[in-house]
């Protein structure tokens, strides 16, 4: 089986992508609008404003996040050996949402930089708990077992989070970033550290990979063959920790993100991880990028927040993934 | 039948609670002289305020619980529910689609659509040809049917006005809120209709929990009585989403604390106590939700969620530590 | 048991099973004559569960007819075939937590209208099974606390609660060690004795078949290979047709039916 990574589809939708980012919105830019812009800023013409403080934020936005949850899909889902897997379904959006609101209660206040802060312990401690509950560490954790150990993980921290807001009525306004994902307000978030965090998870999974590849061979197996499992399984927790953390930092909670791009990098690098995860971060971005771009203009001038547009659009995936299971495989 | 006794007289317990506390208190010799003359501050808590809302909160939980009853034994899995397996998540969606486009036509019935239709789509989806005994399938398909169904009530909600948006979560989360004594009628009639149909069925149930070959053996037309025992249990949950939102969990805890507490063993009166305990539960959240914190108002839909998360998680470590399923 | 009149029993005639693409069993005759015992043995994947399958209508032939008593099956109504027939499946499912006497008060579904209550008719028969099977003294346990020989004594229990003319099992004695294997296919032999039921099951161990069974229908992968006396059957060149094995057949010591002894 000869493993030819095929890039140009993955620069097609990059490119679809960018120009859906760039160009579409309440007021369509031209190329040639984006170009001057980019080469001659004028900062009287509202184009050439809207495109700097408003899409290219919104851009980075949305190739950080996606990259970011991209990967970490493709990790938990060769982590798990599970192919529903996925960092929203499996508690980290719940985790980061449900610190980020009782720390905002707790400390008082709401920055972006204490948002970001606390979704990373958050996401961590709920990735844990529905890998362990999920029985991660006794042998496999099927897909049933991990998404109803997500599901009520999920459901308890959101009752949790809803029951806060609810009560304390102050934190309404933190709330309302964690009812579902958006790449508006870019310029708000911490981009450039987040990137900086991805990069690093991006690097982190690249070594790990064929390490992960043995590791589902079976644990006895991969030992066998000289790794040691229980060290693999800590660095592909870290590094979805690191992943997920981010992209949910920036960009809120976007569930299915991580289902959806899986599919398609292994049929980009014909099953080799490291060749996927390579291509990963630009699939999952340019995906996330065309369902912003699909949620601005379904309801225009209305915007549609891309959280919800991915769950539309990740619920049938999820559905097609169950199907093809085989009933041994349904656990 | 003695054990059933503890379940009465949980429900007695939590629905004299409910009356009695919440913003304010109405102590018991109000709501008698409310109840004997009709004046007085317990009449108006029983006529408008808390009595029809208990009312409804006891019927959503039997239904619920009636319908993850029959779901959990005909799918010989206690994680078979509506609402896991998204027909609840379908009905909802069906009567936030039904506000959207401003569909005039009684809530029950579109209730009762979109959760036969969801049921239809997961048969669908997950049927292949030869495969038996797919429950856990079944289940997964089911799951994403309902995060499908969850999104895209998400999304149509958003296209409504903000009033309208508020009645849209009702539908997409689950509430008790301002429910009247039609809402309570509408409930438990349907509801009794339908437990009477379930009652004709209760022995087509218990051949099928011997599996459908021994069933058939034993002169039962298997597919026809699944069909219809299925859905019965659509319309069960249906009729309890049309009042109250697909309220989660509920179906799921019902049968199994039901059964818990009485140790039924027959198919008829495992259903009779886990519709008691669906309504001991709903009507215990909504209690909770309303009177725990005061001065605030929880949908009961966020108190169910964190009884039945914890439960569902204890379910899950222990149905996978037998190592079956 | 020789003057049985034609047609009391099941007979097959030109029958068909299998799925879409591979047929199991092609074009077979057969005729299992009523008050018999009778095994159905073979190798694996011969058929066997799946001739026992068409037999109780629990699959449908691709060619061919099954009568019962001179009727044909397809014509029975549910519950007017569930009287006069029963079929214990292999791998039956125990609801979790029944007892005993519940469990076997589920046979009596064929004779019960929707809103017929419980009858004294219905509490003998399951009474009956109960003691027929030796399980009396468990009839509360639950069919959990059972031992491997106790649940499947349960679960014929059911299928005599059915009180059918004819009975049908499908390997009623796999998992389980050779003291119960006996013990079933003893019982299944007395209610034929006592009772006149007719018995066909499908078993493995070709020995406990010669010595438990009237009639023997060996099937190999071709199709029947012979059908009558365990003497008749089981003889050399048959079994080396059907399982293709090499073996002696001399007089059992005990019972003096045809016992095997590969070589």
């Amino acid at each position: 089986m000869g493993a030819v990574l095929r890039l140009w589809p993955v620069a097609l939708l990059m490119l679809a992508a960018v120009a859906l980012t760039l160009g579409v919105g309440v007021r369509d830019l031209s190329a040639g609008a984006i170009w001057r812009a980019l080469t001659a800023w004028d900062p009287t013409d509202p184009a050439q404003v809207v495109l700097v403080e408003i899409r290219l934020p919104r851009l980075a936005t949305g190739l950080v996040a996606g990259a970011a949850l991209g990967l970490a899909g493709c990790v938990m889902q060769a982590l798990t050996r599970n192919p529903l897997a996925d960092p929203g379904l499996l508690g980290v959006n719940a985790g980061a949402a449900f610190a980020v609101v009782t720390g905002a209660l707790i400390i008082g206040g709401s920055g972006a930089g204490l948002t970001a802060i606390l979704a990373f312990p958050g996401a961590a401690l709920a990735a844990a708990a529905v890998f362990l509950l999920g029985g991660g560490l006794r042998g496999e954790p099927g897909p049933v077992r991990l998404t109803l150990a997500g599901v009520a993980v999920s459901a308890l921290l959101y009752s949790i989070v809803n029951a806060l807001v609810l009560i304390r009525g102050d934190a309404l306004e933190v709330f309302r970033f964690w009812v579902a994902g958006t790449l508006a307000q870019g310029l708000q978030k911490p981009l450039a550290e987040m990137g900086l965090v991805v990069l690093a998870g991006w690097l982190l999974t690249l070594w790990l990979a064929p390490l992960l590849e043995l590791l589902a061979l079976g644990r006895d197996l991969a030992r066998g063959l000289g790794t040691n499992p229980l060290r693999v399984q800590g660095g592909a927790l870290l590094a979805v920790t690191l992943l997920s953390g981010a992209g949910v930092a920036i960009a809120g909670p976007i569930a299915f993100l991580g289902l959806i791009v899986p599919p398609v990098t292994r049929r980009l690098a014909g099953g080799d991880l490291r060749r996927e995860l390579m291509v990963a971060p630009f699939v999952g971005a340019s995906i996330l990028l065309l369902a912003d771009g699909a949620g601005r203009l379904i309801l225009a001038p209305a915007e549609v927040r891309v959280g919800v547009m991915t769950a539309i659009l990740g619920g049938p995936v999820f559905v097609w993934i169950a199907r093809s299971l085989r009933p041994g495989e349904a656990r | 039948m003695t054990r059933g006794l503890s379940l009465v007289a949980l429900l007695c317990l939590v629905s004299l609670l409910s009356l009695t506390l919440g913003e304010v208190r109405m102590p018991l010799a109000d709501l008698w002289q409310g109840l004997t003359t009709g004046e007085g501050p317990g009449a108006m808590t029983l006529r408008v305020l808390r009595g029809p809302r208990l009312a409804t909160a006891l019927g959503t939980g039997a239904v619920l619980g009636l319908s993850g009853a029959v779901f959990q034994s005909l799918l010989r899995n206690p994680l078979a529910a509506p609402d896991v397996m998204g027909f609840t998540a379908g009905s909802g969606l069906a009567v936030v689609a039904a506000l959207v486009l401003g569909l005039v036509l009684p809530m029950p019935l579109i209730a009762a659509a979109g959760g036969i239709a969801a049921a239809l789509v997961v048969a669908v989806v997950s049927w292949r040809p030869g495969a038996r005994d797919n429950s856990l399938t079944l289940i997964l398909v089911g799951l994403g049917t309902g995060f499908t169904a969850t999104g895209l009530a998400t999304f149509l909600g958003l296209t409504l006005g903000d009033t309208m948006a508020a009645e849209a979560r009702r539908w997409i989360a689950g509430s008790l809120a301002a429910r009247t004594w039609s809402h309570a009628g509408q409930v438990w009639g349907i509801g009794l209709i339908l437990a009477l149909a379930l009652a004709l069925q209760v022995r087509a149930l218990g051949l099928l929990e011997l599996g459908p070959d021994l069933a058939s053996g034993l002169g039962l037309r298997v597919a026809r009585a699944r069909n219809m025992l299925l859905a019965t249990a659509v319309l069960l949950a249906a009729a309890g989403v049309a009042v109250a939102g697909p309220v989660p969990f509920v179906a799921l805890m019902a049968g199994p604390l039901g059964i818990g507490l009485t140790m039924a063993r027959r198919p008829g009166t495992r259903l009779l106590y886990a519709a008691g305990a669906g309504a001991a539960i709903t009507a215990g959240a909504d209690l909770l939700a309303r009177a725990a914190v005061p001065g605030v108002q929880l949908p009961v839909g966020v108190m169910t969620g964190l009884l039945g998360a914890p439960y569902l998680l204890w379910l899950l470590s222990r149905e996978f530590g037998k190592g079956e399923a | 048991m020789n003057d049985i009149p034609q047609g009391a029993g099941l007979r097959v005639e030109g029958l068909s099973l299998g799925y879409d693409a591979r047929r199991v069993i092609e074009g077979l005759d057969l005729s299992l004559p009523a008050g018999c015992v009778t095994a159905i043995l073979g190798p694996n994947g011969c058929g066997k569960s799946t001739l026992l399958h068409a037999l109780a209508r629990l699959r449908p032939p691709l060619a061919g007819r099954i009568t019962l008593e001179g009727r044909a099956l397809a014509s029975f109504p549910p519950r007017a075939l569930a009287q006069k027939l029963a079929i214990l499946p292999q791998a039956p499912l125990a609801p979790p937590g029944i007892r005993v006497a519940d469990l076997v008060r589920r046979g009596r579904a064929p004779w019960r209208g929707l809103l017929q209550p419980w009858s004294a008719a219905d509490a003998t028969a399951c009474d009956a099974a109960i003691a027929a099977v030796g399980l009396g003294p468990q009839a509360g346990d639950p069919v959990d606390a059972l031992s491997g020989g106790q649940r499947q004594r349960a679960w014929i229990a059911l299928v005599l609660a059915q009180s059918t003319p004819f009975l049908l099992l499908d390997e009623p004695t796999t998992w389980l060690d050779l003291a119960h294997q006996i013990e079933i296919l003893s019982l299944l032999r007395r209610l034929n004795r006592e009772r006149g039921i007719t018995v066909v099951s499908v078993l493995h161990d070709l020995n406990l078949a010669a010595r438990y069974s009237d009639r023997l229908v060996l099937l190999g992968r071709e199709g029947l290979i012979a059908e009558g006396s365990p003497e008749a059957v089981m003889t050399e060149a048959n079994l080396a047709r059907a399982f293709g094995l090499a073996a002696r057949v001399l007089p059992d010591p005990v019972s003096g039916t045809p016992m095997v002894c590969p070589l």
